[in-house]
């Protein structure tokens, strides 16, 4: 139910990925969903799915608990892939009406769905193998150029990081309040699109009061541990590249030099 | 109304690294009108426990019967449980959403079907039950409220369901000592006005040796051990070594090397200490 949206979730385990330097998994992820809309025919997405799925097994997360975070967006994935079989044109294999299924439509929405459920296991690599607290550091180093135009980037990191952390909190909250509301005989799942609509009210409205009190407490507790902002911060555990990092980035550059040439040459 | 339970198992997160047995194999039957205190320390299963019994967990084995419906069968009708069973989650008032009091606690006995003045009814007698005044509180926002107010409230609106079994997890959590009497009278008033079924979860060792028949101890997901209040705070011994405590007075009549466990709450204590006295006097 709720709990299957894995977006944003951490997974506590002791791999090589986790270990990894949060800017080059940043970067290794930027570099892999930019490499998604390079490859266009089947031996392409054979490595892409090889390359993520020897990272995926390299990071011990169960592919179970990778697989149930796709739920959520599986609704997506079938709309763009009905979309894509009945509007492309080409060569038709089958017509009913006004509906017609072609073999470039077919391929196309193939295709695009593998892309988007290889973007989305991709990205959900990141925050699953890497704390959040990391991962703003990264972001924060990687951004620290912008710093000299004015870009606020610590606030701009911190503001990041408070998001992410709070996926999990109001994912709680909801459950709770759901079950809450259940108890006093709340019904989400049967009824009409506006009734069902209508019972979320019950929820949606307390999950508002409570992700502000949520925000309030954080505030304070920010405050009284005397928080303000980036200026002359220094960090308990800086980040410094190992030799891990550089196998790991020689193995990316790797793997984008294979997209590259079988792009170039199949 | 009676609970029976039997063989109750639930994992969380099973068959991944962090899967916890937040249940494991617990059975036990409450008699009709009993008062069941439950204790254990933080994560002991309770919360868990509870959930199951209004069938908002399912379990992954064991068997529920609630008077005699078997709830963990195919086919129940969850309506039919929630009518029979409410429960009151930790920190309630963080599920008040209506425009005012009166309508936040109607919104159970309307999910239920029934017609307005039963409606009407049903808030009055939960208002009144929850000791919140009907003609000053009825149409306030139920964010304006005080903090034992809005916890009254939301226990209200599980109240004027009119459950066979109410269950409330930490009702008096968090709240001033006024407050935390009012609550702990409520319950004591709805237990003996509507004869249903109470359990209370709380780490108040005092509260649930005063209130109880029974008492209920968890650990490590496991119903450890069950029996009147005086049987189960015998052994103080083994209730620390979980976590747990002896309720202030009992604790004290130990210390004084009394009967310790004839004494429940302070009444009992001021009583057998002033026996002592009159002993000693003559």
């Amino acid at each position: 139910m709720i709990r299957d949206i894995t977006l944003g979730q951490y997974y506590p385990e002791y791999s090589i990925i986790h270990k990894l330097d949060p800017r080059l998994k940043l970067v290794v992820t930027l570099l892999y969903i930019a490499s998604l809309f390079l490859i266009e025919d089947f031996y392409g997405y054979i490595i892409v799915a090889a390359s993520i799925g020897g990272v995926l097994a390299a990071s011990r997360v169960p592919l179970r608990f990778v697989v149930r975070g796709l739920k959520p967006i599986m609704l997506i994935i079938i709309f763009t892939f009905a979309l894509n079989i009945f509007m492309t044109r080409g060569e038709v294999i089958w017509e009913y009406g006004w509906l017609h299924v072609t073999w470039e439509g077919l391929r196309m929405a193939f295709f695009m769905a593998l892309r988007l459920i290889l973007l989305i296991i991709g990205s959900s690599l990141l925050t699953l193998t890497t704390k959040p607290m990391k991962l703003t550091d990264g972001i924060e180093s990687l951004l620290a150029p912008a710093k000299r135009l004015g870009l606020p980037t610590h606030e701009l990191a911190m503001m990041m990081t408070i998001a992410l952390r709070f996926i999990p909190t109001l994912l709680e909250e909801t459950d709770k309040i759901m079950k809450a509301q259940q108890a006093r005989g709340a019904d989400f799942e049967t009824g009409s699109i506006f009734r069902r609509a209508k019972a979320l009210v019950p929820i949606l409205i307390p999950l508002f009061v409570g992700a502000f009190r949520i925000a309030q407490d954080l505030a304070m507790a920010m405050e009284a541990r005397c928080y303000r902002g980036g200026e002359g911060r220094t960090k308990l555990n800086a980040l410094r590249m190992k030799r891990r990092d550089l196998a790991a980035a020689f193995a990316c550059a790797g793997y984008l030099a294979g997209i590259i040439a079988e792009r170039v040459l199949v | 109304m009676t609970i029976k339970v039997s063989g109750l198992s639930h994992t969380y997160n099973a068959g991944l690294a962090y899967e916890t047995k937040a249940v494991a194999d617990v059975s036990f039957d409450v008699a009709d009108g009993e008062f069941i205190g439950i204790i254990g320390h933080t994560g002991s299963g309770k919360s868990t426990l509870i959930q199951h019994l209004n069938g908002i967990l399912k379990p992954d084995s064991g068997q529920i019967w609630i008077d005699g419906i078997d709830i963990t069968g195919k086919g129940v009708k969850m309506h039919e449980i929630r009518k029979r069973v409410g429960m009151s989650f930790q920190y309630p008032e963080y599920q008040l959403f209506e425009e005012t009091v009166y309508r936040d606690i109607a919104f159970g006995p309307r999910n239920l079907g029934l017609s307005d003045a039963e409606i009407d009814e049903r808030v009055r007698e939960a208002m009144d039950a929850v000791n919140l005044d009907f003609g000053e509180m009825a149409e306030r926002s139920p964010f304006d409220l005080s903090g034992g107010q809005k916890r009254r409230a939301a226990i209200a609106g599980v109240i004027a369901m009119r459950p066979g079994v109410l269950i409330l997890d930490e009702p008096t959590a968090g709240l001033d000592p006024k407050s935390h009497a009012d609550v702990l009278s409520m319950i004591r008033s709805v237990h003996e006005r509507m004869g249903a079924i109470v359990m209370l979860v709380s780490h108040n060792m005092e509260d649930i040796a005063a209130m109880s028949d029974r008492v209920f101890v968890m650990d490590m997901g496991r119903l450890v051990c069950s029996g009147t209040p005086a049987e189960v705070f015998a052994d103080a011994e083994y209730l620390r070594g979980i976590g747990l405590g002896l309720p202030p007075s009992t604790e004290m009549a130990r210390m004084l090397g009394l009967a310790a466990g004839a004494i429940r709450d302070m009444d009992d204590l001021i009583d057998a200490i002033s026996r002592m006295r009159k002993g000693r006097d003559l």
